[in-house]
Parts: structure tokens; C-alpha cells; sequence
């Protein structure tokens, strides 16, 4: 395997500048991204149903911490026949993504900011760049890599580790993306006391799209969720831990007493 | 640091642990922050120093388990209150680095040895 | 003029102290960032030393003045409040969260209904805002209005059903009105919440044997004994336990089994308080450990 000698031009004038071109990019993405984004509007039943569904999860996982009367009332709150909370919630069905212009504008500027500049940067290396064998990655690689890897360089006899530029944007690309979190991590949690404010609010975002749906689930695991109360033998429990320990005198106790 | 608290059953003992998710979840991401330097500062030596081939990828799973190793010395013995499990400290994440490993290693390599 | 005079003195104090502005800083955050208040002190920080370096924040100059506002106004001094509440004004202009804290201010005037208009005002463009609600909750209770706080929490514990504040807030309006069953539901809505806060089960406990009768006294020994199980330094709890044991145990309801079962947990419990007691230097413990028994004495008779 003969070894490929590159031009050092090639380094400073391509190799260097698609890495740094990519770098400054993904930040500067980054930032758009931040100012074009919206508040998004929850309106005030969306809350109260993901905070009811939230309540209603509790119930099920430390329901046994409750005595069982409480447990019971709780339940029927949620699940009764005539009124419960998860039986009579009628909802509208899911707005249907496409039907909705709020949220086609929001996908929207999802697109914009995350694939329209990658696929515009990638073609504009790709035409201003073109033809060049940037680097060599140090490990072998099999035939297969290739079209991968030398895209934009159809050399059969080249070995599958050299890098084409367009191929070297990519790897770029995709490398970066732990760095960003690296860099721009640490201003993203920038306003805490904010985030305690909508920590209430923002609950709702994670609230499935059909309600309806999600209702009948909660409800159903709700039926068949068991009470046993768990504080029924804390206190035989306490005392053997304590025996354990140092038995109690009870005697010398009662005669002290 | 406040947060819901959630449990989870202790597979040796059997005993229910309580801990608390955002603090976890927390710890978690500063130990992420720790692993994305780890990969590129390494992918980066290993650049300079010119390894190839498996040599490269050996040397990332060293600095993986050097790595795990220099956060259990920090956390010492009392490691169970800042962590889930010992064994996921470990390989959480471990791939999601090789990645940039890889970048920041061709980076160096092609900069210093292939001009 | 005397009052000049000490103010000038402390502001000499502090000057030798020599605050690290940067220091007072990261003070500031942490207390933000762990959502306690400190009010006095972060009036004195403010006061004292912030204030003079408050071009170097940055874009954290308008969370601390937020912070300053909300202490300032806890502690009565709105000569520091309301400098801040004015630049905050001027670069948020329109902004909810301003609104919110001017309504405060009226509060803290005592302007009751100008304050209710705000906060209204601002809840009806903002349906979700969860903190506004709130604070209308506290007008009112600021009033010693309590039946009518009430209300408005419930209404707003209907919408925002998974807010642990809430219902704790409620539960300590509902023991102010007396109406322990009530607090009862709120203290189990905690538990349900957060179930391995030892605290939460102490008062639930204790709101349980205030209510009295054999089945509450049961049901407080099993919550005060769990909450002696989380925390055994929880002294309270294990007060409560030896109480409500030695209630149950007075019953003549109570079978004989139970009974002896009752009487070793008391047991158990003078034990811990005992030892408790004994280790520390500065109390004679025996002598409440005397006080006690005498307590339970007049307690079975």
C-alpha cells in the first residue's frame, strides 16, 4: 500500500475549515434555534388533566402508604361509575398534527433549524470543497466505507480509510454533537427560578396526545391496583429490630412505671 | 435537592432503596459532562501520538475504565449515595463517546501525521 | 439620627468584612437555585454589597433583583425592594413576573384589593399560571380571611391537583379552622406524594391522635412508628409513639394481646427518648424522662 502524500495547503484551507465552518455552524444553530422558538401556550384543562393523571399515578404506586379507607375514597374519586374523574372526562380527540397551523408552524422551525442549514452547509462544502482527499482515518476499514467515506471521489484503487471532504463534513456533523452539549450545556439551565415556576405547567407537556386514551389506561390500571397497607407490620418490625438489639425489659419497665 | 423521590428494590438484598430522581439524574449529567471531555481529550492524545488501528481503540476503553476508575476514587466508599449502580457508571454512555473519540482522533491523526 | 448612626456603623462592619462580591453571588444562586428564602440575609447582601456591583452581573442582575424584591418585601424594607422592582420594570416592560411581584408589593402595603385586581388581571392572560393563583391564596390569608382561603385553594387544588405546596398549605389552613379530617385528607395527599418523608408522617400522625378515638390512636401509633422507623433521631415522633401507645393501651377496648404488644413499643419508645436525652450535655435528661412518666401517669388515670 503505497502512502498518499497531501498537500499541507489541503490542511489549512479545506481540513481545517470544514471542522471549524461545522463548529461555528452548530452554535450558531443553536442560538436561532433558542430566539425562534416560541413559549408554548398549555391551555388550562391540558394541566389539570396531566396533573390529575400525575395524582392518579401516585395513588397507584404509594397508595400503600395511605390506610385503606383513604385509599378506597381516592379511588373512587377517579374511577366511580357516575362522576369519577377519569370515567367522565370528555375530551376532544387529538388535533390531527397536519390540521393544526400552530403546529405546523412549529414543525416547521424544527425543520429549519436543524436540517435545512445541514443539508445547505453540506452542499455548499460539497460544490466549494469538491474532489479533495482531506485526511485518513487511523484505523482500517473495510470496501464497504467507501461510498461512505469518499464520497464525491470515485478512485477504485484508493485505500477505504483515506476521507473525502464531503465525507469528512459528515463525520463532522454527527462528532460534534456531544461537543455542543459540551459547550452550550451549561448555558441551557441558565434560569433556574424559572423552570420551578413552569415545572407546575410544563407537566402538561408530557401529557400524550389523545387523552381520551390515556384516561381509559390510567383508569384501568387504577381498578385493578391493590391496596396493602404497608404500615400494617411497622411496628412488630420496629420492636424485633429493636430486640434485636437489646431486648426490652418489660418487666423492670412496668415496675418502674 | 429537592425532587420526587422514587424507589427501587435492591437486587442483592431485597430491600426497597429510596432515592431521589432529579438528584440522580443530576449526577448523572455531570458524569456525562465528564465522559464527553474523557473521549475527546483521549481521542485527541491518541491522535498526537499517532496510535492506529485497534491500538486507538484500545487506548479509548483504557481511558473508559480509568475513567470509572477515577470517579469511584472521588465518590469513595460511600459511592451508593450518589449513584444507582456502580456497573452502570461504567458503560452508560460508553458508545455514545466513541463517537466523538473517533472525531477528535482522525482530527489530530490526519493534523499531525498524514500531511 | 440614631438610627443613621447604626446603620453607618454596620455598613463600616461590613466594609471590614469585605465581602467577595463574587462570593455573595454564588450565595444568591444556590438560595435560588434550592428555592429557599433567606430573606434577611439577602437583603443584607443586597444592601451591603451587591448593589454597587450590580453592572457586573449581567444577565443574572435581573434574577437577583427579583430575589432582592421578594426578600425586601418579606422583611418590610421596600426602600430595597422597590429600586429594584423600578429597573426591572423599565427592561421588562409588560413581562407577567413583574407584574406578579408588583402586585406583591401591594400586598405587603396592605393594599389587599388593588393586589387581588393584579393578580387577577394577570390570570386572565396567563390561565396556567400556577404561582399567581397561589398568591391569591395568600392575599387572603393575609386577611385572615381563612374560610375564604380555603376556598380559593380548593379551587385551585382542583385544576392543580399534584401540587404538593398546595396541599400542605391547605392542611395548615384547615388544622387553623380546626377541621382535622380535612387535614387529614391533605397530609395523606403528601404521603402519597413524597412517602419516605419521615416529617410528613409525623403529622399526619399527629393530626390522627388530636382526633382521638381508639381507631385514630392505632392509626397515629402505626404513622409516628413509621416515621420513627425513617428517622430514628425523629425525638417528636418517638414522643408521639410513646403517647399514642399508652392511649391505645388505656383503652378497655383493647384486647390483651394487643395490649402487651402496646406496652413493649412504649416501652421501646421511653428507651429511645432516654437514651436520647442521656446523651445530651446541656439537659438533665432524667429529669424529663421524670417529667414524662409523671405525664403518663395522669394520662392513664
Amino acid at each position: 500500500m503505497a502512502e498518499l502524500l497531501l498537500d499541507s495547503d489541503i490542511r489549512i484551507w479545506v481540513f481545517l475549515p470544514i471542522v471549524l465552518i461545522t463548529f461555528l455552524c452548530g452554535i450558531v444553530r443553536h442560538y436561532v434555534s433558542v430566539l425562534i422558538s416560541t413559549q408554548k401556550k398549555v391551555d388550562l384543562q391540558q394541566v389539570q388533566d396531566s396533573q390529575a393523571m400525575i395524582r392518579s399515578r401516585m395513588l397507584r404506586e404509594n397508595g400503600k402508604y395511605i390506610p385503606k379507607q383513604s385509599f378506597l375514597m381516592r379511588r373512587h374519586f377517579f374511577n366511580n361509575e357516575e362522576s369519577g374523574y377519569l370515567k367522565t372526562a370528555r375530551r376532544p380527540a387529538a388535533p390531527q398534527p397536519m390540521t393544526d397551523p400552530n403546529m405546523m408552524v412549529e414543525m416547521l422551525k424544527g425543520q429549519l433549524t436543524n436540517v435545512v442549514p445541514m443539508i445547505a452547509i453540506g452542499g455548499w462544502i460539497n460544490w466549494t470543497f469538491s474532489g479533495f482527499v482531506t485526511t485518513k482515518v487511523p484505523f482500517p476499514l473495510t470496501l464497504r466505507f467507501k461510498p461512505m467515506l469518499q464520497r464525491g471521489i470515485e478512485l477504485v484503487s484508493l485505500d477505504a480509510s483515506w476521507v473525502s471532504s464531503a465525507s469528512w463534513y459528515f463525520l463532522n456533523v454527527f462528532g460534534l454533537r456531544s461537543i455542543y452539549t459540551l459547550v452550550l450545556g451549561e448555558n441551557n439551565a441558565a434560569d433556574q427560578a424559572r423552570i420551578m415556576e413552569e415545572q407546575m405547567s410544563g407537566a402538561a407537556m408530557n401529557m400524550p396526545q389523545d387523552p381520551k386514551a390515556a384516561f381509559k389506561a390510567e383508569w384501568e390500571a387504577l381498578e385493578i391496583a391493590d391496596h396493602k397497607w404497608s404500615l400494617k407490620d411497622v411496628e412488630t418490625d420496629v420492636l424485633q429490630k429493636a430486640e434485636l438489639e437489646l431486648p426490652i425489659d418489660i418487666q423492670s419497665y412496668a415496675n418502674t412505671a | 435537592m429537592s425532587g420526587r423521590v422514587r424507589t427501587r428494590i435492591d437486587r442483592g438484598t431485597g430491600e426497597i432503596v429510596a432515592y431521589s430522581d432529579a438528584a440522580v439524574r443530576n449526577n448523572m449529567a455531570v458524569i456525562e459532562y465528564c465522559r464527553t471531555s474523557m473521549a475527546a481529550l483521549s481521542g485527541a492524545t491518541a491522535g498526537m501520538l499517532g496510535l492506529t488501528g485497534l491500538y486507538g481503540f484500545l487506548f479509548f476503553f483504557l481511558a473508559g475504565l480509568v475513567l470509572w476508575v477515577m470517579l469511584l476514587l472521588k465518590a469513595g466508599s460511600k459511592w451508593q449515595q450518589y449513584f444507582v449502580s456502580r456497573k452502570s457508571l461504567l458503560t452508560s454512555g460508553l458508545f455514545s463517546g466513541l463517537f466523538t473519540y473517533i472525531l477528535c482522533w482522525t482530527f489530530l491523526y490526519g493534523m499531525v501525521h498524514v500531511y | 439620627m440614631y438610627y443613621l448612626s447604626s446603620r453607618r456603623q454596620i455598613e463600616a462592619k461590613m466594609a471590614t468584612l469585605d465581602l467577595d462580591w463574587e462570593e455573595v453571588r454564588d450565595t444568591l444562586r444556590t438560595w435560588r437555585e434550592d428555592n429557599t428564602r433567606h430573606s434577611e440575609e439577602v437583603v443584607d447582601m443586597w444592601y451591603y454589597c451587591l448593589r454597587h456591583y450590580k453592572h457586573k452581573l449581567g444577565d443574572e442582575r435581573w434574577m437577583v433583583e427579583e430575589q432582592v424584591v421578594i426578600a425586601g418585601l418579606d422583611c418590610n424594607r421596600l426602600d430595597v425592594a422597590e429600586p429594584c422592582l423600578v429597573s426591572l420594570n423599565e427592561q421588562f416592560p409588560g413581562s407577567l413576573r413583574i407584574r406578579k411581584l408588583k402586585g406583591m408589593r401591594l400586598e405587603a402595603l396592605e393594599r389587599f384589593d388593588e393586589a387581588m385586581d393584579v393578580y387577577d388581571g394577570i390570570i386572565r392572560q396567563d390561565e396556567t399560571n400556577s404561582s399567581v393563583r397561589k398568591r391569591k391564596v395568600a392575599v387572603l390569608k393575609g386577611q385572615g380571611r381563612y374560610a375564604d382561603a380555603i376556598k380559593e385553594l380548593t379551587e385551585y387544588l382542583k385544576k392543580f391537583m399534584s401540587d404538593t405546596e398546595g396541599w400542605q398549605e391547605l392542611c395548615d389552613l384547615y388544622l387553623k379552622e380546626g377541621d382535622y379530617s380535612k387535614a387529614a385528607f391533605c397530609m395523606e395527599e403528601l404521603i402519597l406524594s413524597n412517602p419516605h418523608y419521615h416529617l410528613f408522617y409525623t403529622k399526619y400522625a399527629e393530626i390522627k391522635y388530636t382526633q382521638g378515638g381508639l381507631e385514630n390512636y392505632e392509626l397515629a401509633r402505626s404513622y409516628f412508628c413509621q416515621a420513627a422507623k425513617l428517622n430514628p433521631g425523629n425525638l417528636r415522633a418517638l414522643y408521639g409513639l410513646y403517647l399514642s401507645c399508652s392511649q391505645v393501651a388505656s383503652s378497655p377496648k383493647c384486647t390483651t394481646q394487643k395490649k402487651k404488644e402496646t406496652l413493649r413499643l412504649e416501652a421501646w419508645a421511653l428507651k429511645e427518648i432516654t437514651e436520647k436525652y442521656s446523651k445530651c450535655r446541656d439537659v438533665d435528661g432524667s429529669k424529663i424522662v421524670e417529667t414524662f412518666r409523671s405525664l403518663s401517669v395522669t394520662d392513664k388515670a
